[in-house]
């Protein structure tokens, strides 16, 4: 399908349609209105958002901009799990995502880093200082630099190093974006030495990155785990636990990526049906082990709770925050449902699969805000009584801002390098399509 | 070696907060921030009620949740015991604030000129223009812009930087210069003390001892610098009347 015309690059690229165009201006309306947030934000300091002090304040310190952080490195585990899984077991059937999948870690983890940046009360200082003070003691450091650097330059680099047959590729075609495939293929030109070593190299880093994968995302879950201050936080499961969510909602984004892309680019004969079905039931497994820990967390909480806990487990599950918490129940439980159907049935249907990922990320999104938000208004160690949080307009436009940002770099990224890898030319690899 | 350290005596304490009025008036704090706070507590069903009063500064832990989670060092502890902040170097994460157990910090939500808005002085008239030179807070004590400590950083009373953290600092510029909090000295009935505790010349030894005493939440192994005489901690029951002015307007 790729081969018909000379001038003519694969998947789209370098070609403007109305569509793109159409969904490229309204990402950017979208990121506008973020900026618009963010300066607000600032001009008018974080008195525009609705976190206020926490105590005698009787607010939320931390709101929805920590928990989208959250969900956002969350949603980047998918992207280089799938990818080094692909490597490490040879899953040729995923190799249709696999590119995606890795732009999709690396876009979901600039927006975590934006969405930190966003939230902090000095913004400038943060860039500077994160990395001239870092303390190792601080939680946070494992959040800045093994998950938003480490994390993001290991997924980058592995972007780049397995595009660079693809970049080879195109740089031999006549075309406006050669100068660039050129400069992405760095002299590589697909002899078989090279294939042999750009093979090993991503192999070693896929190995390399799989328990930083781990050590990252546990980080993230220590910045609540480890704070006896906060009923609710303290925990050994929360590591795991967030782990594990980040595989839920990562995989449940690459499902939704992967099926938008498919009918974006026409490219049913190489995202197949096959690919899905491994995602779907890796999304399925992950599903039933978080499940898991909510069904074990929420029996802790209540068995024999101490005061503090008892006032957040009420809040929960029978209080203010009793429609988040059973909503995100319901989006867990319900794709869990379709997923373990259509794995028995061995019938996978594409846009059922599509809901279960946009079902699971809703809850999951849920889930984040309700780590973060009710150990601060509820169970307050000291009488300070109940607080509230009601995020303004302000936070919602800098995450839509942030949400539209991410749609933009992968829709611009897919007009200039192709969204699938090319097929090898080996017309031995060549296999018949089924849908 | 130095442990600053504060004994509150609850017997004495009337719940008056004059400590707190002295605390907002010697650190400018602005309003709906309380870095020295006293709950006023009501147990019971009337008319059978039980009324208590409990100061709060903030506890300047040995073991500070606050200090291990900040990611870049600007909340420390000093060799003397007092925890502060270094408002040149924090970066409005707010992660101490969410780790303190007791509530002590105070964001910076608004710049200084909005901050002080609520208390509704007329700043912009000309009369008193003409005595404050435009400054707003109308008066700082002119230590608070020093240095402080052998670290030699910005940790004093009142920078109120929008976007930076605050909290009480056991009036570390009163206290290098040999004087006591502000809270302290204010205190009509002598409920507060303040002194180095390692010290076993020092009143505060006096003050304390053969005194039924507890630490707030000692049990989460912060090991607070605050030691309270007298008194019991505030029980889960406990509800808080005549709360002051907290709200935060945009």
């Amino acid at each position: 399908m790729t081969t018909k015309n000379k001038e003519q690059l694969p998947m789209g690229v370098g070609r403007v349609t109305t569509g793109w165009l159409v969904f490229v201006g309204l990402a950017l309306v979208g990121v506008i209105i973020g900026v618009i947030g963010f300066i607000v934000e600032h001009s008018q300091g974080m008195v525009a958002t609705g976190m206020r002090d926490l105590g005698v304040g009787q607010g939320a310190t931390w709101g929805t901009y920590i928990s989208v952080v959250v969900y956002f490195v969350g949603v980047s585990f998918a992207g280089i799990t799938v990818a080094a899984l692909i490597r490490l077991f040879n899953i040729e059937k995923l190799r249709g995502v696999a590119r995606m999948a890795e732009l999709l870690s690396v876009v979901a983890l600039i927006l975590g880093a934006l969405a930190i940046i966003v939230d902090l009360g000095q913004p400038l200082r943060g860039l500077t200082n994160l990395f001239r003070y870092a303390r190792p003691q601080s939680p946070f450091f494992g959040t800045f630099t093994l998950v938003i650097s480490g994390y993001l330059f290991a997924s980058a680099t592995y972007l780049y190093l397995t595009a660079r047959r693809d970049a080879a590729t195109l740089a031999e075609r006549d075309s406006g974006l050669r100068g660039f495939f050129r400069f992405w293929a760095a002299g590589y030109e697909d002899t078989p030495d090279q294939r042999d070593r750009d093979r090993n190299t991503s192999f070693w880093l896929a190995l390399a990155i799989l328990p930083l994968l781990v050590v990252a995302h546990s980080s993230l879950g220590f910045v609540f785990g480890l704070q006896v201050g906060r009923p609710g936080w303290f925990g050994t499961l929360q590591a795991p636990a967030f782990v594990v969510l980040a595989a839920v909602s990562g995989v449940g984004n690459l499902i939704i990526l992967a099926a938008i892309i498919r009918k974006a680019v026409k490219a049913q004969d190489r995202i197949r049906i096959a690919a899905f079905s491994w995602l779907g039931r890796f999304l399925m497994l992950a599903l039933f082990a978080y499940l898991y820990f909510v069904v074990v967390e929420i029996l802790t909480l209540l068995y024999q709770p101490s005061v503090a806990e008892q006032a957040l487990s009420e809040a929960l599950l029978t209080g203010e925050y009793a429609w988040i918490f059973w909503g995100s129940i319901a989006a867990f439980v319900v794709p869990l449902a379709m997923l373990t159907w259509m794995a028995i049935t061995r019938s996978w249907n594409v846009s059922w699969l599509v809901t279960a990922g946009v079902l699971v990320n809703l809850g999951a999104i849920g889930k984040r805000y309700l780590i973060v938000v009710p150990s601060q208004t509820h169970g307050q160690l000291l009488p300070y009584g109940i607080g509230s949080y009601n995020p303004t307009w302000v936070e919602y436009a800098v995450i839509l801002g942030l949400f539209s940002l991410g749609a933009l770099m992968i829709a611009l990224f897919m007009k200039v390098f192709p969204i699938i890898e090319l097929e090898e030319k080996q017309p031995a690899e060549h296999e018949e399509v089924t849908v | 070696m130095t442990r600053y350290a504060m004994a509150i005596d609850l017997n004495r304490c009337q719940g008056c907060r004059a400590c707190v009025e002295a605390c907002k008036i010697e650190n400018n704090t602005p309003s709906s921030v309380f870095w020295m706070y006293v709950f006023r507590l009501e147990n019971g069903v009337y008319p059978n009620t039980d009324i208590s009063f409990l100061p709060r500064p903030c506890q300047h832990c040995a073991d500070a949740p606050c200090v291990k989670v900040c990611p870049v060092g600007a909340r420390y502890k000093r060799e003397d015991g007092l925890v502060l902040t270094d408002f040149e170097r924090c970066i409005g994460c707010r992660y101490c604030e969410v780790a303190c157990p007791y509530g002590v910090n105070f964001f910076n939500w608004r710049p200084p000129e909005d901050a002080f808005a609520d208390y509704q002085i007329p700043y912009d008239d000309p009369d008193l223009q003409a005595v404050t030179g435009g400054l707003i807070p109308p008066y700082q004590n002119p230590d608070h812009q020093k240095m402080h400590g052998e670290e030699q950083r910005l940790t004093s009373g009142s920078a109120h930087s929008a976007g930076v953290m605050e909290k009480c600092t056991f009036c570390v510029h009163r206290v290098e210069q040999g004087m006591q909090p502000a809270c302290v000295d204010v205190c009509p009935v002598g409920a507060l003390q303040f002194g180095d505790i390692e010290n076993e010349k020092d009143p505060i030894n006096d003050f304390i001892q053969n005194r039924t005493r507890f630490k707030l939440l000692e049990e989460l192994g912060t090991d607070p610098s605050v030691i309270y005489l007298g008194g019991a901690p505030p029980d889960h029951e406990a509800r808080e009347i005549e709360r002051p002015m907290t709200g935060v307007s945009a």
